[in-house]
């Protein structure tokens, strides 16, 4: 399984990471998840969140995670995951996440555990910034 | 009399529990063979604000998460944080 990932303090260029993916045969579902942030945080409006990560420790956690969706959904051809860190304006993308499969339903239910497993153990906050 | 060898560890703060503990980083002198809970316990009586917060605290040694009966050695860096919040 091809694995990727990139914690980067650069804005997400999904468009360049989508022309990067390798095309195979035998994937014929590629599941494409953007994480935007939303203008406002428990009903206040807001202008941007800041990540901050353990970046060594969110590398190890993302690594354990991406072994443990190899093992549970081996036909997975390949998982890419890209994290902005530091200030995300609103509107603008704070997590891409591609998986590539032969078909959709893996594609669909190892993306979703990948987040909510991320949500779980990787070490990085946010912090609401509003005003000017 | 046996004397005791000491080793130091190193305790970071993340995210709002820097602001709990007023401090990113610091050292403590523990007994070797001290597990994380003895640690933990002297962290929380010298920061009584973490003791607010200890059912949501995540604690680590280097990258993994692990047990308050993990054993510490020298140079250790053992990590405190809030929920982590991803995505």
């Amino acid at each position: 399984m091809l694995k990727h990932l990139l914690l980067t303090r650069d804005p997400i260029d999904h468009a360049a990471l989508r022309a990067g993916r390798i095309a195979t045969p035998t994937a014929g579902a590629v599941l494409e998840f953007l994480g935007i942030v939303r203008g406002s945080e428990d009903g206040a409006p807001i202008t941007a969140i800041d990540y901050e990560a353990f970046d060594a420790m969110a590398e190890h956690q993302f690594r354990k995670l991406f072994d443990e969706l190899e093992r549970r959904w081996p036909r997975v051809e390949s998982v890419r995951l890209v994290h902005r860190l530091g200030m995300v304006p609103v509107a603008e993308p704070s997590l891409w996440v591609e998986i590539s499969s032969p078909h959709r339903g893996e594609a669909f239910e190892a993306c979703q555990w990948l987040i909510d497993e991320m949500k779980r153990a990787v070490p990085i906050w946010k912090r609401s910034i509003s005003g000017a | 009399m046996n004397q005791e060898a000491v080793v130091r560890v190193e305790v970071r703060y993340w995210s709002w529990f820097k602001d709990l503990a007023g401090v990113d980083h610091e050292t403590f002198d523990i007994v070797a063979g001290n597990d994380l809970g003895t640690l933990l316990r002297r962290v929380r009586e010298k920061h009584p604000k973490l003791e607010e917060v200890r059912r949501s605290t995540l604690v680590a040694v280097g990258v993994e998460y692990q047990p308050e009966n993990h054993l510490l050695g020298d140079g250790d860096e053992v990590s405190l944080f809030p929920p982590v919040q991803g995505g």
